[in-house]
């Protein structure tokens, strides 16, 4: 049986997550709707699109650590499995993106109405949105099982907190075995969700990056996009934890930190490796049903300069900064690489996604619109991860961890 | 040649060694050298651990192997100024290949030559004084004392429930 | 592991170095006969010429290709073992560790003879290599066979350094207890080896430089060996998901072969107490993974080739389960993808009977895998009016049986002279508790 000794301040930062998430959420919808209204609103559904991957990305990721850490009983990842699992707090809120994207139509899907030659098959708009609407139902509801056993494990009884809470509250063990029941259970949903995890994401990764561009194809572009995912989650873990630190009950060890930063060298060099496996096989090749897709991606204009940024960004400054020992246990470093890293990744996805919208493009689509859009997902995810957190404060490092 | 007799102390704890070699000095003896089967961080601490260099040797490798890979490649192609496939005579994508294998490859080079400079192997004199027991479960301790004292040293270590073992 | 001591931990692995019973020279010499065996196919075709093979037009690469990726295959895994297990501190490679990096040395070592088998005029291989020469020829390095040259040499150079590094100390634990002219050899191979402090600080530091740089060998080396394949245009080669599928693979088939030889190892040199059966159990699990990652891609390979509507394409594709080799694709789904799915049950992960016999299933079906897209994919590419089949011819059978009895025979040789789990290591997660 859990009973926190030293219960964690509910609050770390009180009410300043929810102000902030708020403002910039109300940032966001304003600029997404006046963008609908304006003379482009493609721009609108785009700039939604783009940040609906990016930050359902930080989460999948985010918890597929968790997960990962559970099913193969990684003891090191203990402190912050719990700030990993506060990412699930995105999870409803990024179906709900997903539906509001299916009004989007060609602005969204380019290959509405185009005749694609049999593709027709799977590329529809009944059949994408069914298959990937239940990809991300069994892979959040799988995530949320395993969040709800791990809690279980954490809470101690008693009545304070919202309704969620208290739900969660009411299925608390109340016996050594009833416990031993709740870790099956944890490890159990732990596992599906690594293997829900690859398969909906690589399906996502097909179904709404790379059909943008109906011609083109790539075996390994899901693969890609549930690798760039865990990078992501790494990185908006690194972020979250270095906010934390210098909290009361809130601080990451500095070990844990430093292990933490080691994964995300070894995700930056294998998100790395993963897009110079695409740029080696389609140059060799040198197939134009192949090469057209890159070459407008980093070697025309207006995008190569964008693909430059996406590698300094996203590679070559994390790289080389964490290639040195120490700055893997300095919250204050690591805080900045993370957002380094997200803002790259968040250019990442405009690189694939944009040129598919806009070919003949001039000058690059990113301007206010899309900066206040991704500003309101920024408060969502605040929201949904502060809101978490004050939930079930055991989630925070300084909580007694679960037993493994 | 050291005149001052060696004796070694062997501990089946590596505790109980750390301590030995931190009392070592307050009791006037010279702390020589501390052998075991398995690496001990509390007797790394208790010598006076400082970092190893050994890394540097390595970084410098890589940089070397870096280079030497990319300007191999370049080289080779360069001396021959054919288009091949349609391939650009000097294209980077696929030469980052050769240069990431010989970055690694120089790396572990220098990595070796790291090693054996910074524990100066091969080295068989140090064996004069390496008891076998070191190698299987003990860790063997040994200081040196001026003459005479031999008699303390040896009290030292079994005071410290240490075997021990001369050499004179 | 908790009743193991340092001391009985020495007794157990110097024990197996004594001298051993007539059963052990009866293994080597038959293994002998089987290297034998292959040596004099090699010579065959070297006095005859490569036509000796089944190879030819269209399908111009058969087993020669598929053994070198097979063992290369294996190479990564004892790698994966005792570098990245190493970095994620995952103390149960601790016993198979020493046994896992010397399967990666002789898989490489093995591996390494075929492009040579291949090449048929063997006594020209030097002009692959980048020296100046009055014929003022230097190899292309836009090649993906070169990008193999510099790879496989630098993985065999890292593994073997990697392999004996681990080595020194145990090696200084033999020369402690050895005698007489063994003592000596001893000596010499642990360089004087004495368990300094000093020795262990920079020795500890090196060792994780030496597991840093082997893991993104692991990636790079398959990757390279992929991209033989991959970057040909072949419809069922020219794929980008080759890189990491190969990896997967390699290291599902490497995994396997690891219990292959521990099994019977640990039976023979009684390491049950060491080599525990909770060990065999992470391997099988490891296994899991790899085999539903192999399974991901053979599905997305499907997937895709449907989706492209490249009719070529599709029917490289539609062939491959219906065509002339069809039960090679069975083969490989069935043994590495489904059958592992058999390790879920945990009584049957900790059972050595299913551990033993899956291992061999997964190796079976790991080289058909590598028959099916090696064969398959150029026996059945553009043109119809050039399709062709292949079948090994005896010559090949011969070689490949030699490659297997050397990687066996070198790996017995190494269990009776040589400690076959690593002492030090052992001793440490005694020490730790872990």
């Amino acid at each position: 049986m859990n009973r926190p000794q030293n219960a964690p301040d509910a609050r770390p930062f009180g009410k300043a997550p929810a102000v902030f998430g708020a403002l910039c959420l109300a940032a966001g919808a304003a600029a997404f709707a006046f963008g609908l209204g304006g003379e482009r609103p493609g721009r609108a559904w785009q700039a939604l699109l783009v940040n609906f991957l990016l930050w359902s990305s930080i989460a999948q990721g985010g918890v597929l650590l968790a997960a990962l850490a559970c099913t193969v009983r990684a003891r090191w990842a203990h402190p912050v499995s719990g700030l990993a699992q506060a990412f699930a707090g995105f999870f409803p809120l990024s179906l709900i993106c997903f539906f509001l994207l299916a009004l989007g139509g060609k602005s969204v899907f380019p290959w509405v109405g185009e005749d694609l030659h049999g593709k027709e098959a799977w590329l529809n708009l009944p059949f994408l949105l069914a298959r990937d609407g239940l990809g991300f139902l069994v892979l959040y509801g799988i995530g949320a099982a395993f969040v709800l056993q791990d809690l279980r494990l954490r809470l101690s009884a008693g009545n304070r907190g919202g309704a969620l809470r208290r739900w969660v509250a009411g299925g608390l063990p109340t016996s050594p075995e009833e416990s031993e029941r709740l870790r099956r259970r944890r490890r159990l949903f732990g596992g599906l969700y690594c293997a829900a995890y690859a398969l909906v994401l690589s399906l996502v990764g097909f179904d709404l990056v790379m059909s943008l561009d109906p011609h083109w194809y790539s075996t390994l572009f899901g693969g890609y996009h549930f690798v760039k995912a865990f990078y992501l989650g790494l990185g908006g873990l690194i972020v979250l934890a270095a906010l934390l630190r210098g909290r009361a009950g809130g601080e990451v060890p500095a070990a844990c930190l430093h292990d933490l930063g080691k994964l995300f060298f070894a995700f930056c060099l294998l998100w790395a490796d993963f897009f110079y496996v695409h740029l080696m096989v389609i140059w060799y090749g040198n197939i134009p049903e192949e090469t057209y897709y890159v070459i407008r991606r980093t070697v025309t204009p207006p995008w190569n300069a964008l693909a430059w940024a996406v590698f300094l960004a996203a590679f070559a400054v994390p790289f080389l900064v964490l290639i040195n020992r120490r700055v893997k246990s300095m919250p204050r470093p690591m805080f900045a690489l993370g957002v380094l890293v997200l803002a790259g990744l968040w250019l990442e996805h405009w690189l694939l996604v944009g040129p598919a919208f806009d070919p003949e493009a001039v000058e690059l689509p990113l301007g206010a619109l899309e900066g206040m859009v991704c500003a309101g997902f920024l408060g969502l995810m605040v929201l949904a991860v502060s809101g978490m957190l004050r939930s079930f404060p055991e989630l925070l490092p300084g909580a007694r961890p679960a037993e493994p | 040649m050291a005149a001052e007799p060696r004796v070694m102390g062997l501990f089946a704890d590596d505790a109980k060694a750390a301590r030995a070699i931190r009392e070592l000095a307050e009791a006037g003896f010279t702390f020589r050298r501390a052998h075991g089967p398995i690496p001990s961080d509390r007797i790394r601490e208790a010598a006076g651990g400082r970092g190893s260099p050994v890394g540097w040797f390595t970084l410098a490798g890589g940089i070397f192997g870096f280079a030497f890979g990319f300007a191999l490649a370049i080289f080779t192609a360069a001396q021959w100024n054919l288009i091949v496939s349609g391939k650009p005579v000097i294209a980077i994508i696929p030469f980052f290949v050769v240069g990431f294998e010989c970055t690694i490859l120089f790396s572990v080079l220098g990595n070796v030559v790291g090693l054996l400079v910074c524990t100066r192997l091969p080295d068989f004199r140090g064996l004069e004084t390496h008891d076998p027991r070191c190698s299987c479960d003990r860790f063997g301790v040994l200081a040196s004392c001026p003459a005479g004292r031999e008699g303390e040293l040896l009290e030292f270590f079994r005071k410290k429930g240490a075997e021990v073992r001369v050499w004179p | 592991m908790s009743e193991l001591s340092f001391a009985r931990i020495d007794e157990t692995v110097l024990g197996t170095l004594a001298p051993p019973r007539r059963g052990y020279w009866a293994l080597v010499g038959a293994l002998c006969l089987g290297v034998l065996l292959g040596a004099g196919c090699w010579a065959y075709q070297i006095a005859v010429g490569i036509g000796v093979g089944g190879q030819n037009i269209p399908v111009c690469w058969g087993t020669y290709l598929i053994n070198f990726v097979f063992w290369v295959g294996i190479a990564h895994s004892g790698t994966l073992i005792s570098a990245i297990l190493h970095l994620l501190r995952a103390g149960w490679r601790n016993p198979i560790a020493r046994a896992a990096e010397t399967m990666t040395v002789f898989a490489v070592c093995c591996a390494g003879l075929f492009p040579f088998i291949h090449l048929g005029r063997v006594w020209q291989v030097y002009y692959m290599l980048p020296y100046p020469n009055q014929r003022q020829l230097w190899p292309n390095f836009l090649s993906p066979l070169m990008f193999d040259v510099i790879a496989i040499s630098t993985y065999l150079t890292v593994s073997a350094l990697f392999w004996y590094t681990g080595l020194l100390p145990d090696l200084a634990a033999v020369r402690d207890r050895a005698e007489g002219f063994r003592r000596k050899v001893f000596r010499v191979l642990s360089l004087g080896w004495s368990g300094a402090h000093d020795q262990w600080l920079h020795y500890s530091r090196g060792y994780l430089f030496f597991a840093s740089l082997a893991t993104p060998l692991v990636i790079s080396v398959h990757s390279v060996v992929s991209w033989d394949f991959a970057l040909g245009i072949v419809p069922g080669w020219h794929t980008t998901i080759f890189a990491p599928y190969f990896v997967a693979g390699a290291i599902h088939s490497g995994l396997a072969m690891v219990l292959t030889l521990m099994i019977p190892l640990r039976r023979i040199f009684r390491y049950e107490a060491i080599i525990t059966v909770e060990v065999l159990e992470n391997v099988a699990k490891t296994m899991i993974l790899t085999g539903l990652l192999v399974g991901l891609a053979y599905g997305t390979e499907y997937f895709i080739a449907w989706y492209s509507h490249n009719p070529v394409e599709w029917e490289s594709f539609r062939w491959r389960a219906v065509g002339e080799y069809a039960y090679g694709l069975y083969f490989m789904v069935v043994c590495n993808v489904l059958l592992p799915l058999l390790f879920l049950v945990r009584s049957v992960r900790r059972s050595l009977a299913w551990l033993f016999g899956l291992s061999l299933v997964v190796n079976f079906g790991m080289w058909w895998e590598r028959f099916v897209i090696i064969v398959g994919g150029v026996a059945h590419d553009f043109a119809p009016h050039a399709w062709g089949l292949y079948a090994p011819t005896v010559v090949e059978y011969g070689i490949m049986a030699g490659s297997f009895c050397l990687f066996f025979l070198l790996f017995v040789l190494f269990c009776k002279h040589l400690p076959s789990v690593s002492m030090t290591e052992m001793k440490e997660t005694v020490a730790h508790g872990r």
